[in-house]
């Protein structure tokens, strides 16, 4: 056997090994609509992006009687192939979760035209990609505007992972909702530079309550870690949680946290194929459509009082009005005014 | 006046806690290499420790027995290029970059064994406030006494001889290939505790990637101190006065990516003003082969 021949037989015997492991396959009646998902490296049991897009699937088998199947990628170098897999296989639609997909999806989608995409979190200008994306600015303005009404420095920050766009969005959001309720409350924003980097999400959050805040809106991946840790030896202190629902992980210093329903993204296109029906070419999630918003303070109600509660639902009603437009930019923010209601 | 001064205590205070692991790290990289092998691997070396640590202290409930193991994983780790790079005569750099891919990918792994979960691990009995300070502390004890191991005793002229030229030092009857071992495994013992400072001292929790590159900014600082302990934690010190810097200088309208290049940034400047003086011991990567 030439040397090229068991390089191949051993890639081919890898592939085997490699693609069952990495299935979480759930098969429903015969001839249904399959249903395909590739996690990012994050993969399954985030508790967070991945699980929310997961639990979004699981529904749709559970009431919408669709065959399911979740490709976990390992690194970057998956994305590829996942989709390419799932395209092969004759999915009825495959789901790439996150921004990170974005060129593979472009690129899959271009080589399987027959085929229907969606992608999470980014915008994929082919005719069969639906792009999901949120509009993180309008619940991030609702934590904003509590982390002001409830800041008794009249500082609070914005603890970020990498400064891209769509942490901009969060960051923008914020620091308006904070400018709506009270314009002299000072926003201190920075950035991690990495999503992994525990230690120094610990030290920049501690920075940033040194420099007087007593309130930070963490959207770092896992660096959102070293701040959680940073929290627990400051007393009068909250964090805001993002994503996931993530108020129990210190019961009492998580504020609230904003939520994205990832989950009702990926449902609601799952509506739309096993219905057989043409999926939108951009679906936008924001308050309205429940795609994002704050969790319910269980364990915060002593700080959060009923006044608050009020005052956030009638901010959230302006929005869904459009009497409040959020800003999702610096650039927007720059020139936001807090709208008189 | 009191308030700056508040600021001034923090920024260093802050240094201390940013340079810390970058001083073990590059500590172990120096011995390595006075010895005659670069240690690519100090990353690598770095997850070792932060990750067994956490790991072994979840299971005894002893911080103390965690930190040990994740000094024992480091040297296991090091012992691996060790091997390679005396007996086998492999290419170094390729050795200590397989060193890293496989520590994290064995770690990320292991996070699923134990803890039954990707990405990271549980919380676990840490080493607290108090071994904190012990690890930045020791970190220093460190430096000197290893400058003054390699310039004051036997062994380290020996170690300095099999970096300059391992056939003089074979000549003299040194053994270079068990002296380049042992350096290599000694330095492997030095840099996990970065590791374990990491994830049992300042925190009490291993994640996917939190040495975040830390071994890598340990091999530059080696480059900038000119190959001595006490040179290297100078530069360790640097890097983590600039990191500190950045993070109060953060604010809005300035762009965070270019702060974030500041510790870089004063390297390559402090750098190029050195340029010429710095010279690496002559066979710092030259696999010795005896004839």
């Amino acid at each position: 056997m030439s040397r090229r021949r068991v390089a191949a037989l051993a890639l081919a015997l890898v592939w085997f090994a490699a693609v069952p492991a990495g299935c979480a396959r759930q098969r429903a009646a015969g001839g249904a609509v399959r249903i395909g998902m590739v996690t990012d490296t994050g993969g399954l049991g985030d508790r967070s992006f991945n699980d929310s897009a997961y639990a979004g699937l699981m529904r749709a088998q559970r009431e919408l009687h669709v065959d399911t199947v979740a490709l976990q990628s390992r690194s970057a170098a998956d994305y590829q192939v996942n989709l390419t897999v799932l395209a092969n296989k004759e999915y009825d639609e495959i789901f790439a979760i996150g921004f990170l997909m974005a060129r593979d999806v472009a690129e899959v989608s271009e080589r399987y035209p027959t085929r229907h995409f969606s992608i999470i979190d980014a915008v994929v200008d082919e005719p069969n990609v639906t792009s999901v994306t949120f509009k993180e600015e309008q619940g991030s303005f609702l934590a904003g505007a509590l982390a002001a009404m409830t800041t008794k420095t009249k500082t609070i920050a914005f603890l970020g992972g990498i400064d891209i766009p769509l942490l901009r969005k969060f960051e923008a959001g914020y620091a308006a909702g904070a400018r709506q309720v009270d314009p002299s409350v000072k926003v201190i924003s920075k950035y991690i530079g990495s999503f992994d980097d525990v230690a120094s999400g610990k030290e920049l959050a501690g920075v940033q309550f040194d420099q007087g805040a007593d309130i930070i809106y963490v959207a770092a991946g896992k660096g959102g870690l070293g701040a959680i840790d940073q929290v627990k030896s400051r007393p009068n202190a909250y964090l805001i949680g993002v994503d996931a629902d993530q108020d129990g992980i210190v019961p009492g210093k998580i504020l609230t946290s904003m939520v994205k329903r990832v989950d009702v993204g990926v449902f609601r296109v799952c509506q739309q194929a096993a219905a057989h029906k043409p999926r939108p070419v951009h679906l936008t999630l924001g308050l309205k459509e429940g795609g994002v918003g704050l969790t319910d303070f269980r364990y915060t109600r002593s700080v959060v009082t009923p006044p608050k509660i009020a005052a956030l639902a009638k901010l959230r009603a302006a929005i869904i009005a459009g009497k409040i437009v959020v800003p999702s930019t610096r650039e927007e923010l720059a020139s936001f005014k807090p709208v008189p209601l | 006046m009191n308030a700056t001064l508040a600021a001034v205590l923090a920024l260093l205070g802050l240094t201390l806690v940013k340079a810390t692991p970058l001083i073990y790290a590059a500590l172990g990289g120096v011995v390595s290499e006075r010895s005659g092998v670069i240690n690519i691997g100090l990353e690598g070396i770095l997850v070792a420790g932060a990750f067994t640590s956490v790991v072994v202290s979840g299971a005894t409930g002893n911080p103390i027995l965690g930190a040990l193991a994740g000094v024992v994983a480091g040297m296991a780790l090091a012992a691996v290029l060790a091997f390679a790079a005396t007996r086998l005569g492999v290419d170094q750099i390729v050795a200590g970059a397989g060193l890293n891919i496989a520590a994290l990918a064995a770690a990320a792994f292991g996070l699923v064994l134990v803890y039954h979960q990707p990405g990271a691990s549980h919380e676990v009995p840490a080493l607290g406030n108090t071994g904190e300070r012990v690890l930045i502390v020791l970190a220093f004890v460190a430096a000197a006494a290893l400058q003054f191991v390699l310039t004051r005793t036997p062994w380290g002229l020996r170690v300095r001889a099999c970096g300059e030229d391992p056939s003089a030092a074979e000549a003299a009857g040194i053994n270079a290939l068990q002296t380049r071992f042992w350096a290599v495994v000694i330095g492997g013992a030095i840099a996990s505790l970065g590791g374990v400072y990491l994830s049992l001292a300042e925190l009490d929790l291993y994640s996917d990637g939190m040495t975040a590159g830390r071994g890598f900014i340990a091999l530059a600082a080696i480059i900038f101190g000119r190959w001595t302990p006490l040179g290297a934690t100078g530069a360790a010190l640097f890097f983590g006065f600039f990191a500190a810097l950045q993070y109060s200088l953060q604010r809005a309208g300035v762009p965070s990516e270019l702060m974030q290049a500041l510790p870089y940034l004063a390297a390559l400047v402090a750098l190029a003003g050195f340029a010429g003086r710095v010279r690496a011991p002559a066979s710092d990567g030259v696999p010795y082969v005896r004839p």
